[in-house]
């Protein structure tokens, strides 16, 4: 999220745009990463209860965070134009559930959108807030292509070190001292 | 109706719980982790060497969902091309518990946690596949469970 963990509202609605998938690129992810029948041989893939040929799940997927990066860096872009600063995202520890509801055939548009369906501080990582994120992708006849239920961290705005970590943070950065302090944790 | 692209292959009577699958190995190199970045996850830490320093991991990295995908191509080298397997239905609980840098080599084990008839086709069964992915120092990287579909032999009577 390019917005601090204070701003982000829960269950908003943040739409992140569609893509529409040709046969040819269905095949070339497949072809890397999910070389069945049914994603890289359209002859072959008549015979599977698909009908026809289809894209990889994990393609589908991976352009939805295609899409998610992309719409994050527009509002970062829009923030700064407004002369603000874009919050910060960290890495995500996880995904709690994916669901592959219907297929996507060749020129197939699929829409995806983003909510937040709660948040709270971190525990582990201070300073960083916790969001659980629902994202789906819709097709042009309205099916559900997926519902994924993701874990992303996002900074905190307001947040104030406690005076031993910042002690702790000062140490590390000391020459000698430093190096010994990280490869002791 | 047979299909005749999966008849020969192992259906769902032919798998047993517990079974493990012994992936191969994948590395993954420098133009592969560009290559998906640029595609799927443009950050500078994914695209840029001086940037990837820079950050958080302090060097190049592979996308989260590339790590994924090629353990998902191992999963299919080594079993779902051999199973009559009518596609995915979705994971649970995926979790990057370590980034995977460039040149490291990943592999490990899938087992077959669960097999269940499917309620709503006589014809299917689901197979839920727990992933153990581990880089050249056994290091685990990513976990998670599939469920995928598979043909049966006999429907449901």
């Amino acid at each position: 999220m390019t917005r601090w963990f204070e701003d982000i509202v829960i269950d908003e609605a943040f739409p992140l745009g569609s893509h529409t998938f040709s046969a040819e690129e269905i095949i070339r992810f497949a072809t890397l990463y999910d070389p069945q029948y049914f994603h890289i041989d359209p002859e072959a893939a008549r015979h599977s209860h698909f009908g026809g040929l289809v894209a990889s799940g994990w393609h589908t997927v991976s352009l939805g965070h295609r899409k998610m990066v992309d719409a994050l860096d527009a509002e970062a872009e829009r923030l700064r134009a407004l002369g603000e600063e874009p919050g910060t995202s960290g890495p995500s520890p996880g995904v709690n559930s994916m669901d592959f509801k219907a297929p996507v055939r060749p020129g197939d548009t699929v829409t995806y959108e983003l909510v937040v369906t709660s948040k709270r501080p971190s525990n582990s990582l201070p300073g960083w807030g916790l969001l659980f994120n629902r994202l789906t992708a819709t097709n042009q006849r309205g099916e559900l292509v997926y519902r994924a239920e993701l874990v992303g961290f996002s900074k905190l705005r307001d947040y104030r070190m406690p005076l031993k970590l910042r002690l702790l943070l000062a140490l590390s950065r000391l020459p000698i001292i430093g190096p010994r302090l990280k490869r002791g944790t | 109706m047979t299909n005749p692209v999966t008849q020969d292959r192992r259906h769902f009577e032919d798998l047993a719980e517990g079974e493990v699958i012994v992936l191969g190995k994948t590395t993954v190199s420098k133009e592969m982790i560009f290559a998906f970045a640029r595609e799927f996850d443009p950050f500078p830490f994914h695209l840029d060497e001086a940037a990837a320093k820079a950050s958080l991991l302090g060097g190049l990295s592979s996308s989260g969902w590339q790590t994924g995908a090629l353990s998902l191509r191992m999963l299919v080298d080594g079993f779902l091309s051999k199973v009559a397997s009518c596609g995915g239905l979705g994971f649970t609980d995926l979790k990057w518990k370590k980034p995977v840098m460039v040149n490291d080599t990943i592999g490990g084990t899938v087992t077959i946690a669960g097999l269940r008839r499917s309620g709503s086709h006589p014809k299917w069964g689901i197979v839920t596949l727990d992933f153990d992915i581990r880089n050249q120092d056994d290091t685990q990287v990513l976990t998670m469970r599939l469920a995928n579909l598979v043909e049966c032999r006999e429907a449901v009577a």
